[in-house]
């Protein structure tokens, strides 16, 4: 990979840091996850500057160019990141549904509570 | 008054029915049936809450919709919790004539553990289905045979009587959009005797349907079609783990 190649992607790893990084003070991420994408971020930039493990990664995936085996190994990774929230967002979902069923059962039903004819 | 021994109670489940669901409690009420009625409201945003203050029935409201099935379930929840003996769930948007409910009852105290009332069967009267609804109804009829041994000619239908065990089951698990041909399955893989008979519905005059929009006409068939499924996949695991 070029110089100039390595030196785009870390630049483009880094504004994503820092974007992180200002969502976390903001308060629109939490710690957890803020840990969980640097931790991404600082793993992509070693591979992107270690070129005896870009070949090795480019001779297992049988790809051409060591970039190549780079772009499929972020693509896989987002793959599981995807997967990975939508079983949150699930999770999340129906812990929202019980607890807002629970609220509704929880309030007395209105008005008079019997409502036989 | 209904011959059912026991508590029973309706559940009306509705979202934005401020202009139908006074004229559907009036038209119970008007039958004289004896059963206690709950109105659970899915996170309205017309004046449904406020109307549902002035009129004699339980009210239930989600702080937020959450859709049809969890509104149901609620109802569900809440005749559980209540000790209800027999449950019939119908629509709040007029759909469903009251006056239809001890033909339901009366499956029940047949033999069955669940009556679904069908705009299909011989001897139902109903404003004319249209095609592709109907080709849907007639597919997941034939997934709810195929996959749970139930043959029901109306598998969409939401106006339902069930006993406490039917009810406390679903209570636990019940899906959040379309329960349709999914719960049929569910039931008939639970060896529940589900009946079908022939009753009266309406066109809405009212209101917007949950299943006019485009996004839900082509999510539908795919969501109850995987869902089906899914619930005999389950089955499969449950028994296999004992």
């Amino acid at each position: 990979m070029s110089f100039q190649a390595k030196t785009m992607i870390t630049v483009l790893l880094l504004a994503n840091a820092v974007l992180v990084v200002d969502l976390l003070r903001t308060r629109r991420l939490t710690e957890s996850y803020t840990l969980l994408w640097l931790f991404v971020i600082a793993c992509t930039t070693g591979a992107t500057w270690a070129d005896g493990f870009l070949r090795h990664l480019a001779w297992f995936f049988g790809a051409a160019v060591p970039l190549s085996a780079l772009t499929l190994l972020g693509l896989a990774f987002i793959l599981v990141m995807l997967i990975f929230f939508s079983m949150k967002i699930s999770k999340l979902t129906k812990e929202l549904k019980d607890l807002a069923q629970e609220v509704a059962l929880r309030i007395p039903p209105s008005p008079s509570g019997d409502s036989r004819e | 008054m209904t011959a059912m021994a026991g508590k029973g109670i309706i559940v009306i489940p509705v979202f934005n029915e401020a202009e139908n669901i006074a004229g559907v409690i009036g038209e119970i009420r008007a039958e004289g049936l004896g059963l206690d009625i709950v109105v659970v409201d899915d996170g309205s945003s017309d004046r449904t809450r406020q109307v549902l203050c002035e009129l004699p029935v339980q009210a239930l409201s989600h702080p937020i919709n959450l859709g049809y099935g969890v509104a149901v379930q609620t109802g569900m929840l809440h005749a559980v919790r209540r000790g209800y003996d027999f449950l019939v769930l119908m629509d709040g948007d007029g759909q469903h004539v009251p006056g239809e409910i001890p033909k339901l009852l009366a499956g029940l105290e047949e033999g069955a553990d669940i009556v679904i009332g069908s705009r299909i069967l011989s001897g139902s009267e109903s404003y004319t289905i249209p095609p592709l609804r109907r080709a849907a109804i007639r597919f997941f009829s034939f997934l709810a045979k195929a996959l749970g041994g139930v043959d029901i000619r109306d598998v969409t239908s939401g106006f339902q009587a069930m006993r406490r065990d039917v009810f406390s089951f679903l209570a636990r698990e019940y899906p959040v959009d379309f329960p349709d041909a999914e719960v049929v399955v569910m039931l008939g893989l639970k060896k529940f005797t589900v009946a079908e008979v022939p009753t009266q519905f309406r066109r809405r005059e009212r209101g917007i349907s949950m299943y006019s929009s485009l996004g839900t006409v082509l999510y539908y068939p795919f969501k109850s079609f995987l869902a089906s499924v899914i619930v005999l996949l389950r089955l499969f695991r449950e028994r296999r783990e004992g």
